[in-house]
């Protein structure tokens, strides 16, 4: 069976992003098969949450387009580009604090692509993503009382309860223990496999990003300047100059 | 077509708006400061007025003292109640709701709704709802056509001239730049050093303190009951939503703006109208800024 | 304003004395007399006003301090068609005219958050309130006396049937997907619509929703005044009255608004035997009190000492 269909999942071209005289975005494209794993790479300001809030409908772009499993997304309001199929987690947790986490993916089950709009339907299948990625025992727990790798992980598990093909994950790892990234990475594996999942992934932890990535996109001042496999990236001139100011 | 024109170029009718804007001005300088350092929508700040008002009423009735003489001592009065209003409320409900949520911000107005009402029944309780007036200082003085009572000029002059002194207090010491650092970033400004409570205190202090004082100045000109304060508290929302937070001299080219439409909006239409001007302002200011004034701070960054 | 309660384990036990309380009201005007009757038609104009408020304030997390405003429509409708149109149809149409009010300010209204939304909505009753009493003294209409209502006992279930609706409502819409959809809104509305609620369409339902049943108990109270006055019907205290029910009685579903009205109700009653002054003062008091000290209301106490009984503290 072939993974990688004709056409890109997502396609962006010459994306492009002011907030008044300030330009996050300019000029970036790039697309990603079904089911490939994308990573997103830059330094902080490069303009990567930026990119995410685009595809994902949260702003509007200023120059470019965003086409999504061969329709045109920029412009469309979040909810509406959620239920095509898109999910995404943000860089600063947003867990529905006074709802537990049973009730935060149940929103996902019933809004999202998945669509179940029965409620013991919606709570069914976000009981099953809590055991995927191994929060099941705290389902009746109120958000606001996890831990902050226990709402990471929330934020993760509610983008995929949204039933999204195309998930983007914003720094899950950021703040997280090295056995915490470690649980991280392994859930995200798992989870992607067993749902085909195609994700793109911002971060900074670098060893999680070259493990989970086949292809890396570098931002720097809102520009790509290189992209490819994660060796290559870890070689590219472009890149090294940009982190180390020196050619290796 | 021409008494219009008449109407908007009466040189009495620019006095009536200056000296209204200038009284909004100053009561909307004590809640830029109470709002500003706290991001509380107090809705009882013209509730302060309205006592401000009552007690020069009394110490004039009662003491024959005029009204400006009390002014001062008004204010005083006016700080001590803010400090207390800081120290027993404001702390009790960072502890209830913890700083920095937003449902603190839903609460505290409902906190402050609620004082709101205690305070207007409380005061009708006591002075009972029925209008009061005083006559004070009513000469008239003339300049070119128009006729100005003396209590009015004194009522311009004292309250420019209290706006004027705060706004250089704020813009050149070293409380001023406190204030303004709370203001614009409370978590920043502790930081840095500055003690916040201290800070916070003081805004209230000062905050209920003009307050205060306009109500003395309201008591020459106007009559007062308990439920006076409540277009005082509006007229101040205006003005700092349309002058944007912590800017003083925006907010008080926005005051005189607002007394201005009221005053030529009145003559223009009619008594009846004034309420329906004021609040027309309001909910057009509201929707205009639907960030109330983040937006625009935003934008000027 | 206070987080959603654990679900309640005796859900059943809150079901059969919501029935049973029902059942008495129905039967009161059977064996009671006229006072105890118009005591009970105020109760009931209380339940069907925070319910209806609830709907909007307590799911969507938008805190309105203007709902008196669908109150005081409905009212001027009725008076204003007196004689003219037959009283049902007044009536309905009372609900319509408020429903289309909040239909046509929803949008940009709702735009605006926290509490420049409470007090964006009290505004907006005012202007109201004062353009149509401009409107009036223009028009040299001063007040009207209006005659020829229908029975108290009529009045009574026609209010009965509105308290019964706007519990259904919300309860029908507390547990819908809807409400569900609100409820996460108001948790995070940008999470909640990058999830897949349509948080624009959603908030517009639900304060066109909650504007229906106001207006026409407001037109229902309006034949009960042989004299109406305009400034009565759209009097602020109406909304800050429905607001502390609903505060005092605390959670998100039906329980929180009937233990609340029930609440200040009698305690309104007995204090407005003995000092009526002091009512909007202990109102006022009430608010504030339980802003400080039990932003979760009744049922946030009843919920904290089953939560300390459960651990064993």
């Amino acid at each position: 069976m072939n993974d990688a269909d004709s056409a890109p999942l997502l396609e962006v071209r010459d994306l492009g992003k002011r907030f008044g005289g300030l330009t996050a975005l300019s000029g970036v494209s790039f697309s990603v098969a079904a089911g490939e794993t994308v990573g997103i790479m830059g330094a902080n300001g490069a303009g990567k949450t930026t990119l995410f809030s685009l595809i994902a409908g949260n702003a509007r772009p200023s120059a470019g387009t965003i086409a999504f499993a061969g329709g045109r997304i920029d412009g469309l309001s979040p909810d509406r580009i959620c239920r095509l199929g898109i999910a995404r987690t943000f860089q600063i947790v947003k867990p529905f604090p006074g709802l537990t986490v049973l009730e935060n993916l149940r929103t996902a089950a019933m809004f999202g692509r998945a669509g179940l709009r029965d409620r013991r339907e919606a709570d069914a299948a976000a009981m099953a993503v809590l055991e995927e990625v191994g929060m099941a025992a705290l389902a009746s727990a109120p958000a606001a009382t996890l831990t902050l790798a226990g709402q990471k992980r929330l934020e993760v598990a509610r983008a995929i309860a949204t039933g999204a093909r195309l998930v983007l994950l914003d720094e899950v790892m950021a703040g997280l223990t090295a056995t915490e990234v470690a649980q991280m990475l392994d859930t995200l594996r798992r989870v992607r496999d067993a749902r085909r999942l195609t994700l793109i992934v911002i971060e900074h932890v670098m060893q999680a990003l070259m493990k989970l990535c086949a292809r890396i996109v570098v931002l720097h001042h809102g520009e790509r300047i290189a992209e490819g496999t994660p060796e290559a990236i870890g070689n590219d001139p472009r890149v090294l100059s940009v982190y180390f100011g020196t050619a290796a | 077509m021409s008494s219009i024109v008449d109407t908007l170029l009466s040189g009495q009718l620019l006095f009536a708006a200056l000296v209204t804007g200038s009284l909004y001005a100053l009561v909307a300088l004590g809640l830029n400061l109470v709002y500003g350092t706290l991001r509380m929508l107090n809705v009882a700040h013209g509730d302060v007025v309205m006592l401000g008002a009552y007690g020069a009423y009394w110490a004039f009735s009662v003491g024959g003292i005029s009204p400006i003489v009390a002014a001062p001592a008004v204010a005083a009065l006016g700080a001590l109640a803010g400090l207390a209003v800081h120290r027993g409320l404001v702390r009790r409900l960072f502890a209830t709701a913890g700083a920095g949520s937003t449902r603190l911000e839903g609460n505290s107005l409902l906190l402050f709704f609620g004082l709101s009402i205690i305070l207007q029944n409380a005061a009708a309780l006591a002075f009972t709802p029925n209008a009061r007036g005083l006559a004070y200082w009513t000469e008239v003085y003339h300049l070119g056509n128009v006729a100005m009572t003396g209590n009015r000029i004194a009522a311009l002059v004292i309250a420019g001239a209290t706006c004027i002194a705060v706004a250089a207090l704020l813009g050149r010491s070293l409380l001023g730049l406190s204030m303004r650092a709370v203001i614009e970033k409370r978590e920043a400004a502790t930081i840095v050093g500055i003690d916040v409570d201290r800070v916070q205190a003081i805004s209230f202090a000062l905050g209920f303190a003009t307050a205060a004082l306009a109500g003395a100045l309201v008591s020459m000109l106007e009559q007062i009951s308990p439920f006076t304060g409540f277009p005082f508290t509006i007229a101040a929302f205006i003005v700092i939503i349309l002058g944007g937070l912590g800017n003083l001299f925006a907010g008080l080219g926005a005051a005189l703006l607002l007394g201005a439409l009221e005053t030529y909006g009145v003559a223009l239409t009619s008594a009846n109208m004034r309420s329906v001007l004021l609040y027309g302002a309001f909910v057009a200011a509201l929707l205009l800024f639907p960030k109330g004034l983040f937006a625009r701070r935003a934008r000027a960054a | 304003m206070s987080a959603v309660p654990v679900p309640a384990p005796a859900t059943r036990a809150w079901a059969v004395a919501g029935l049973l309380g029902a059942a008495a009201l129905a039967a009161l005007p059977f064996f009671a007399n006229p006072y105890l009757v118009a005591t009970g038609l105020t109760l009931l104009m209380w339940l069907a006003l925070t319910q209806s408020w609830c709907l909007l304030s307590k799911l969507t997390g938008y805190v309105s301090l203007g709902h008196v405003v669908f109150y005081g429509l409905g009212a001027y409708l009725v008076v204003v068609t007196w004689q003219s149109w037959p009283l049902p149809l007044a009536i309905a149409a009372a609900g319509a005219l408020a429903a289309l009010f909040a239909a046509l300010i929803g949008l940009p209204v709702l735009r605006v958050r926290g509490p420049y939304f409470v007090i964006l909505t009290f505004g907006i009753a005012e202007l109201v309130k004062y353009s149509i009493l401009a409107a009036e003294a223009a028009s040299g209409t001063a007040s009207r006396i209006l005659f020829g209502a229908p029975d108290l006992i009529v009045i009574y279930f026609a209010m009965f049937a509105l308290a019964a609706a706007a519990t259904l409502l919300l309860v029908v819409v507390g547990r819908s997907r809807f409400g569900h959809g609100l409820r996460s809104l108001r948790e995070n509305e940008e999470a909640a619509e990058t999830l897949g609620v349509p948080v624009v369409r959603y908030k517009l339902l639900a304060f066109v929703l909650s504007a229906a049943i106001p207006g026409m108990v407001g037109a229902v109270m309006a034949l009960r005044s042989t004299y109406f006055v305009v400034g009565q019907v759209f009097d602020p205290m109406i909304s800050v009255t429905a607001i502390a029910m609903a505060l005092l009685g605390g959670g998100d579903d039906t329980r929180g608004p009937i233990l609340g009205t029930l609440f200040l109700f009698i305690v309104s009653e007995v204090l407005w035997i003995r000092a009526p002054l002091a009512y909007m003062l202990i109102l006022g008091a009430v608010l504030a009190g339980f802003v400080l000290v039990a932003p979760g209301g009744i049922l946030g106490l009843l919920d904290s000492r089953r939560a300390r009984g459960a651990s064993g503290a």
